[in-house]
């Protein structure tokens, strides 16, 4: 008797779990926004962490608005999953480490849809090396300037244990974890850092500048891994 | 059967009866304006409840606030990783209050309130209009200008056209004019006495707040301009850089305003210093309090003490929730000198600096920090209370320390000489357990009850006091390039009172370090580093040595340091049985460095708040 009882439940908890389902759920977008920040093709490196960094994308026709926020990782690239349809993009509001732009760009998704962002930035950052000595890591890097206006007011290089690397997460690693030079002219620069105090395996580097006025850093977009 | 058919009946004839007059019944919990309006009692009761909801930002009852700058830190428990300041930080967004404010005005002049004394029926609007300008100087400071209602009570019926309803922000200049012009106008509505324990706004608590926002427009007007990305093109946020002087003579006119009327003094009632100004903050209804949020016990306390309290000083299990960092100790002066580096060591010998006492560390600092804050060798409420993170031996040629968690805690050695403090400081992660090496002293109550979780503090938070008149007559007189005598006038009576040595000339710079030791834990210092443009500067993010010798720790301000004080035990040791010090880039309170943005200067508008009304703009960075 208690058998049956349970079975009836069971079997009405079964029947209600799967009735619910499939009814009131929308289909997941399907179609997959990708591109990346770029000048002239060239790709702009950010800091990949914290949701520091986002495109946003909006839809008229409706009565209320929220904004889809579609982050930038550290080699400036972006994707987000979208129900086909048009949007506007937008680019968070003088943010990122180039001239702001508050154009809106019209983009219509129409399955899986690759755009480019393209911004002008004040730096661009080339010629990027690294070698690692012994316990010393140095780099070089070129800084061009594109557009005028805003000084260098940091150029650093940084080390972190994740392939995250930025001017947040390097705090990770206290003061050891990056050099910096303040007030730096466009030109060829070149940095070093100590390591001896670094006791993981593997770890991974990059350059970056501040620009006077802007809170974001710009990096290499490319990681350098170490290993120690 | 019969007897169903007459209780039916019965019951059928109570229920026709009962709904005669049982619908009609007057509401017991809906009072209506006139039966509110014709009683003191009643009117102070709606009063109460709209002064009950000013508290924003850093103040007693949100103590766990307390950590968000360079003030204090997290001890008790895990620690704190976040890094950046949210958009949302402290934003005050509530015309909700505004809303029931109108509604009191409405009633207040309509002749329902016939029946109040006039004088009295003049104050109760002043007051009402004070906390409503409060309310706006709080958005204000928080987002820049934003809708200006007036006195207007809205009303919406179903299908009506709302857009008659929808105010556009107004200029952040506009909403600081129309706060400055209401205080003025309310100053003349309010009495001239002090109030009991300065719980309700008089004539000079709306005087103070014209000063404050006066300073604040000055300011942002003036130190804008370092930022010119933080501003809007319609002036929702930013002031043109023209009208900052305007503002700075309307800061110094107000503020001599209330110094003449002689009516607040500096408290100086205690001959030893650094008591005296933990009095000046403690001691209900003193000469200096403008306003304050008051409490009584019963009825009306908070935890804040209960979460403050030092280990050995504690009523329940709390403690320690967050205790003051270093950085802030440091940034107080010495009485005679103004760096206030603690030396723990010698540079030259490249070694420690040894102590007899724990309290020679402190020697000649600033009384005031002993009224703030309780640090090594200092007692609380007379009760001496000892800070210990361990003991130092030398073990071939190097230091090496012995310590145990004070979460066990006093530990003894096999000679009964103390390990490790129950005060700590330790580097963990338990509960209640000190992880900076100081405690707070001010707005923490003596009264050992109110530290236990049943009863509470009823200590007060002061929002304005008579040293923040001075000081903005200090930084007003200095920006309107007034003689420096003038200027050191101002600030000087606030040192003399401190007990420290006069400035023969005041920067800017200056008066900002008075403002972070002076005001510690007032809820001042986010808002003067924002107005003033300092807070990107000043919480850059970066990261700090892990332990510092000489440096002053205020240079890293946006780490959290503590101080680790040792006992030597090593016999074979000179210094055997000395104190020293251990100046530590504290990660296991404060993980990440702070880092303030550019866009932290002003809050972000709420998507939600546009979508009710599409007149609103978003502010700069969003």
């Amino acid at each position: 008797m208690k058998t049956t009882l349970h079975n009836a439940t069971f079997a009405a908890l079964v029947i209600l779990v799967a009735a619910s389902c499939g009814i009131d759920n929308y289909e997941k977008p399907a179609s997959r926004f990708s591109g990346r920040v770029t000048h002239n093709g060239q790709p702009i490196g950010v800091s990949g962490i914290d949701r520091q960094n986002f495109l946003q994308f909006w839809q008229d026709g409706y009565e209320l608005r929220t904004e889809i926020n579609c982050h930038l990782t550290q080699d400036g690239s972006y994707s987000a999953m979208l129900f086909d349809g048009d949007y506007k993009l937008v680019m968070n509001n003088n943010r990122g480490p180039w001239v702001n732009r508050p154009d809106t760009v019209a983009v219509a998704v129409n399955g899986n849809t690759v755009k480019n962002y393209e911004v002008t930035p004040y730096y661009m950052l080339s010629n990027i090396a690294y070698t690692v000595s012994g316990k010393t890591l140095s780099a070089t890097v070129t800084i061009a300037e594109i557009t005028a206006g805003r000084p260098v007011e940091t150029l650093a290089l940084m080390i972190n244990k994740t392939a995250f690397v930025d001017n947040q997460s390097s705090g990770h690693l206290g003061d050891a974890g990056w050099t910096r030079q303040s007030d730096v002219a466009p030109g060829t620069r070149s940095l070093s850092l100590d390591l001896s105090g670094q006791t993981a395996k593997t770890l991974y580097a990059r350059v970056g500048i501040k620009i006077s006025g802007i809170d974001q850093w710009q990096f290499d977009p490319q990681v350098y891994e170490i290993k120690n | 059967m019969k007897s169903i058919k007459i209780i039916t009946a019965l019951a059928a004839a109570l229920a026709l009866v009962a709904c005669a007059d049982f619908l009609d019944r007057e509401s017991q919990s809906i009072l209506s304006d006139e039966e509110i309006f014709s009683d003191q009692n009643m009117v102070n009761s709606v009063l109460a409840n709209y002064y009950g909801r000013v508290n924003w930002g850093q103040h007693l009852e949100a103590r766990g606030e307390y950590q968000a700058l360079d003030e204090g830190t997290r001890s008790s428990g895990g620690r704190e990783t976040w890094s950046d300041y949210s958009n949302e930080h402290w934003r005050v967004y509530d015309y909700t209050l505004i809303r029931h404010i109108n509604q009191f005005l409405q009633s207040v002049r309509s002749d329902a309130a016939a029946s109040l004394a006039p004088a009295y029926r003049k104050q109760i609007e002043g007051e009402a209009r004070f906390l409503r300008a409060w309310t706006y100087f709080n958005m204000c400071r928080c987002m820049g200008g934003m809708p200006i209602v007036g006195d207007e009570v809205f009303a919406y019926t179903g299908g009506m056209d709302i857009t008659a309803l929808r105010y556009a922000r107004s200029t952040e200049a506009a909403l600081y004019d129309y706060i400055i012009d209401e205080c003025g106008a309310i100053a003349a509505m309010l009495p001239d006495e002090r109030t009991q324990n300065a719980a309700r706004a008089n004539k000079w608590a709306a005087l103070a707040l014209k000063a404050r926002a006066a300073v604040y427009a000055a300011s942002n007007a003036r130190y804008g301009q370092t930022t010119p990305e933080v501003k809007t093109a319609g002036g929702e946020v930013g002031i043109p850089a023209a009208k900052a002087p305007e503002y700075y003579r309307t800061a110094l006119e107000t503020c001599r305003e209330i110094i003449d009327g002689g009516r607040y003094l500096l408290y100086d009632e205690n001959p030893d210093r650094g008591a005296n100004f933990y009095e000046a903050l403690a001691k209900k209804g003193n000469s200096e309090v403008i306003w304050a949020r008051d409490y009584i016990y019963p009825g009306n306390a908070h935890g804040f003490s209960n979460g403050m309290i030092s280990t050995t000083m504690r009523g329940d299990i709390d403690a320690n929730d967050i205790t003051p960092t270093l950085n802030l100790v440091e940034a107080f002066e010495r009485v005679n000198s103004r760096d206030g580096t603690l030396h723990t060591w010698d540079d030259a010998a490249n070694d420690y600096v040894y102590y007899d006492r724990p309290e020679d560390l402190f020697a000649d600092k600033d009384p005031r920090l002993y009224g703030t804050v309780v640090y090594p060798g200092s007692d609380f409420n007379g009760v001496p209370i000892t800070y210990q993170a361990g003991q130092k031996y030398r073990d071939a040629g190097e230091w090496r320390e012995r310590a145990r968690s004070a979460r066990e805690g006093d530990t003894k050695d096999e000679d009964d000489d103390l390990i490790t403090s129950e005060n700590g400081p330790d580097r963990g992660d338990d509960q209640y357990v000190n992880n900076s090496g100081f405690n707070l002293r001010k707005f923490v109550d003596y009264n050992r009850d109110a530290s236990t979780r049943g009863r509470g503090s009823d200590m007060w938070f002061v929002r304005m006091r008579y040293a923040e008149v001075l000081m903005i007559a200090a930084e007003a007189a200095l920006e309107l390039g007034r003689q420096q005598s003038e200027v050191c006038g101002y600030i000087n009576q606030i040192r003399a009172r401190a007990g420290i040595s006069a400035l023969s000339s005041t920067t800017l710079d200056d008066i900002v370090r008075e403002r972070q030791v002076e005001f510690a834990y007032e809820n001042h210092r986010w808002w003067d580093l924002r107005r003033l443009r300092r807070a990107h500067i000043v919480w850059n993010g970066n990261e700090g040595p892990a332990s510092l010798a000489a440096q002053n720790s205020n240079d890293y301000a946006s780490a959290h340091y503590a101080l680790f004080p040792y006992r030597i035990k090593d016999p074979a040791h000179p210094q055997n049985g000395k104190w020293v010090f251990d100046k530590l880039r504290s990660t296991w309170t404060c993980e990440r460095p702070h880092r303030f943005q550019l866009r932290n200067y002003y809050n972000f508008i709420n998507q939600d708040w546009i979508n009710n009304n599409p007149k609103y703009v978003k502010n700069p960075y969003q």
